[in-house]
């Protein structure tokens, strides 16, 4: 009783501050991450953890997407990471002699996913959520298999080695400036090679992401997702075309994958089907369910927690790799059911959730109260 | 084609669908009860053939046993590779799915990929990360001839425990008490609660009862592949849920007969020629055909009101599925407010589609006459029937109803 009053009147506290305070603060702790390896007090291992991180933080907006917005459970997610990441490797790589540019790869990667995404999803979303998980997962499998079993075009089980590093300026624009007297520092940002290059990379992208995806949330689209996942019925009645909303989702959700798999072939140098295993989709789903279904800044959260925290356990416990793994998909696969049964709102829970934990945000009391005396002014439209 | 090459093949594909038949009755007993697929099933499957290679290893079985001290130990493999899994099956269920029971669907089965990892990871961390492999038999690798062909014993008798356990399964469904209480509870389990069921106890006994079989399942493969990975599970129970799908899920004999079509789809699928799989796409073909310009007309014009009922009008029909693609989309513009012509067009559009499709298959087939597919896409059409299935007929083959079929 006074451990749960104890906890209210934290949380009031934490109440009191304006939601953007947060939000800057961690965007100023994420950048000063690198400086302080810079100044020699992480590993650059901790960098490459962050870069990790940032990437499976897109992929889990992207699955927020689909999973928390309109409640379709996607098991076969990372099939559309997959796509993103082949078109990539394959189309700026030795394997083919191609060597084509970053921004052009970067939005081909996105469109080629949402493709693939708009195909899987024509048919399939009609299905009830649980026979749409299993087709998905089917989905998932088959791609990985059949980029296994091609090895003319993806070299099979080896993987496409050696792929280019970025150039966001484009090849001759780069070439130029380096021939140029230009300081050394400002040079090296011209290739992006090194692992605190692309940790600002990623971080940018991740941050547009949420930025837009915060947007989109807020959005018409976004409440007829959430009034899909809540009843299907009902939305359809009032007026929301299912089958379009839908598949909107799915195919947004496969082409931040896609997009995220281009940032992942560039960073990782090689990619082979390994890192596309069903069990890669899992761990996405898990760091959606840890961080909270539906809220932005939980699934975030969840990822870096879920990406991050083994590592610094295994750090701190001093165990091997291959042995660390087993203990570290023991603790995802037990956080799924603990979450699932005992906190399905997840870490940081989107507000709809809060709501029917009956965890009333006084903020957010506020500017209902607001919205609705601007509603009364007139200055508000009424179209929802 | 041989004829013993075709007996071969048929046996070995049946003694795949049966073990796929073992696993698919758990999913589709529990998904009949709690319309909830049980993704930690697999996992389940393979603990019960690690347990059981595990007994028959810490037995020191092997070929100089005498016979009987071999059979002993057998048995006692079989009565682990049940209670080990029992146990599990039923402490999952407790831990993990009734606190979620009456949610909605994605939640329980979120529970369910975090326990198949759990279950996972613990038998790496209690078998050890490699393979287990059995000790060697001359039983495993016995063979007889049948109809000229050379057959593995093993495979006879997975194939008649099978059908057993099978037919035990349907008696107990059908013509005991607790039986009952499962249909009950399945049909409706409010109402049968009210009836003096405990459902508790009543889906706790199905849990029982479909691990028990995937254990015994789990058995059988340690014993006709000898060995066993700690990830089969995921691969074999995807396969049995697809067995279940295709049978019709919640549907006891659907889950027999779609793991014996599955099983038969395998080994015909990556045996056989491709020039004479073509023959079966162009059955498939001459049904598809038959479909559109016989059966589906006839079944629209019944549709027809009295009072609209003119020879013109049925021409017009009839001529959709006659000449789909140009006739369709011009009725399409011409008489969009006509409902029954403008859903005939889109059907009749759907089932060129899908005749078009089946003719490039077959064209396909037959230019590669003699090609046969790999081994190693067979898991890949096990999925693409999964995907097939769900998307254009997710109720199966035999329906999708526990209650009305048994």
């Amino acid at each position: 009783m006074v451990a749960a009053r104890a906890l209210n009147s934290v949380r009031a506290i934490f109440y009191k501050v304006p939601r953007s305070a947060y939000v800057i603060g961690t965007l100023l702790i994420a950048v000063a991450f690198p400086m302080l390896n810079a100044v020699g007090v992480v590993e650059t291992a901790w960098i490459r953890v962050g870069v990790l991180s940032l990437l499976y933080a897109m992929l889990a907006l992207g699955l927020n997407i689909v999973m928390g917005e309109t409640g379709l459970l996607n098991l076969g997610y990372i099939a559309f990471f997959a796509f993103g990441a082949y078109t990539t490797a394959l189309l700026s790589s030795p394997k083919f002699d191609l060597h084509w540019p970053f921004i052009v790869l970067l939005v081909l990667s996105a469109l080629i996913a949402m493709a693939a995404g708009f195909f899987v999803g024509l048919p399939t979303l009609r299905l009830r959520g649980d026979y749409l998980a299993i087709v998905t997962l089917a989905f998932g499998e088959i791609v990985r298999l059949t980029i296994i079993n091609l090895p003319s075009v993806t070299n099979g089980p080896n993987g496409i080695p050696s792929i280019n590093a970025p150039r966001p300026l484009g090849m001759k624009l780069t070439d130029t400036l380096l021939a140029t007297n230009l300081p050394e520092s400002l040079k090296n940002w011209l290739v992006i090679d090194k692992p605190v290059e692309y940790y600002y990379l990623v971080l940018a992208c991740v941050a547009i992401t949420a930025l837009l995806l915060t947007n989109l949330k807020n959005s018409r689209i976004g409440r007829a997702w959430n009034a899909l996942r809540e009843d299907e019925l009902a939305a359809v009645s009032a007026g929301i075309t299912a089958s379009r909303a839908k598949l909107l989702s799915v195919v947004l959700s496969a082409g931040i994958a896609g997009f995220a798999g281009c940032l992942f072939a560039y960073y990782s140098n090689v990619i082979s089907p390994e890192s596309f295993v069903f069990m890669q989709s899992v761990i996405v789903v898990c760091m959606v369910v840890l961080g909270g279904m539906g809220s932005i800044p939980g699934v975030i959260l969840g990822a870096i927690v879920l990406q991050a925290l083994p590592q610094i356990i295994r750090e701190s416990a001093g165990a091997a790799r291959s042995e660390f793994e087993v203990y570290r998909m023991l603790i995802f696969g037990i956080i799924v059911v603990v979450m699932v049964i005992f906190r399905p709102e997840g870490l940081l829970p989107d507000k709809e959730w809060r709501r029917e934990a009956h965890e009333a945000d006084p903020r957010e009391i506020e500017s209902t109260r607001q919205s609705l005396f601007t509603l009364e002014e007139g200055e508000k439209d009424l179209e929802v | 084609m041989s004829l013993d090459h075709i007996v071969s093949v048929t046996i070995g594909g049946l003694t795949v669908g049966m073990i796929y038949a073992l696993i698919a009755l758990g999913y589709t007993m529990v998904y009949g009860v709690l319309k909830f697929i049980n993704f930690a099933h697999g996992e389940i499957f393979t603990v019960g053939g690690y347990v059981a290679a595990f007994t028959l290893f810490s037995l020191g079985a092997n070929d100089s046993m005498p016979p009987l001290m071999l059979l002993g130990a057998l048995l006692l493999a079989l009565l682990a590779a049940i209670a080990v899994p029992v146990v599990l099956g039923t402490l999952v269920e407790r831990i993990a799915y009734r606190p979620l029971r009456g949610r909605s669907r994605i939640i329980p089965l979120l529970s369910a990929i975090g326990v198949s990892i759990v279950l996972q990871q613990l038998i790496i961390l209690v078998f050890g990360p490699t393979p287990i492999t059995m000790p060697t038999f001359g039983i495993a690798s016995t063979a007889v001839d049948v109809l000229g062909v050379r057959i593995r014993v093993l495979a006879l008798v997975i194939i008649a425990l099978s059908a057993l356990l099978m037919m035990a399964l349907t008696y107990l469904v059908r013509s005991t008490r607790i039986g009952k209480a499962m249909r009950a509870t399945s049909q409706d389990m409010e109402a049968a609660e009210m009836m003096g069921i405990e459902t508790d106890k009543t889906i706790a006994f199905t849990f029982v009862v479909g691990s028990a079989l995937a254990g015994v399942g789990g058995l059988m493969v340690v014993l006709y592949y000898g060995s066993l990975k700690f990830d089969a599970g995921f691969l074999y129970g995807l396969k049995a849920f697809t067995a279940a799908v295709l049978g019709g899920i919640g549907n006891i004999p659907g889950a027999v007969v779609g793991a014996i079509v599955l099983g038969m789809t395998e080994t015909y699928g990556v045996s056989v020629d491709l020039g004479f799989l073509a023959w079966f796409v162009v059955a498939g073909l001459v049904l598809g055909l038959y479909i559109q310009l016989v059966r589906a007309p006839q079944k629209r014009l019944s549709h027809i009101a009295p009072d609209r009922r003119t020879p013109e009008y049925e021409r017009s029909i009839v001529g959709v599925y006659r000449f789909a693609p140009y006739s369709a989309t011009k009725t399409l513009l011409a008489e969009r407010t006509d409902a029954l012509l403008s859903v005939s067009a889109t059907h009749a559009m759907r089932l060129t589609l899908g005749n078009v499709f089946l003719a490039a298959v077959a064209a396909v087939f037959f230019v590669n006459g003699s090609v046969r597919i790999d081994t190693r896409w067979q898991p890949v059409i096990t999925f693409v029937v999964l995907m097939v299935i769900l998307m254009f007929r997710p109720s199966g083959i035999l329906g999708d109803s526990i209650t009305e079929k048994v």
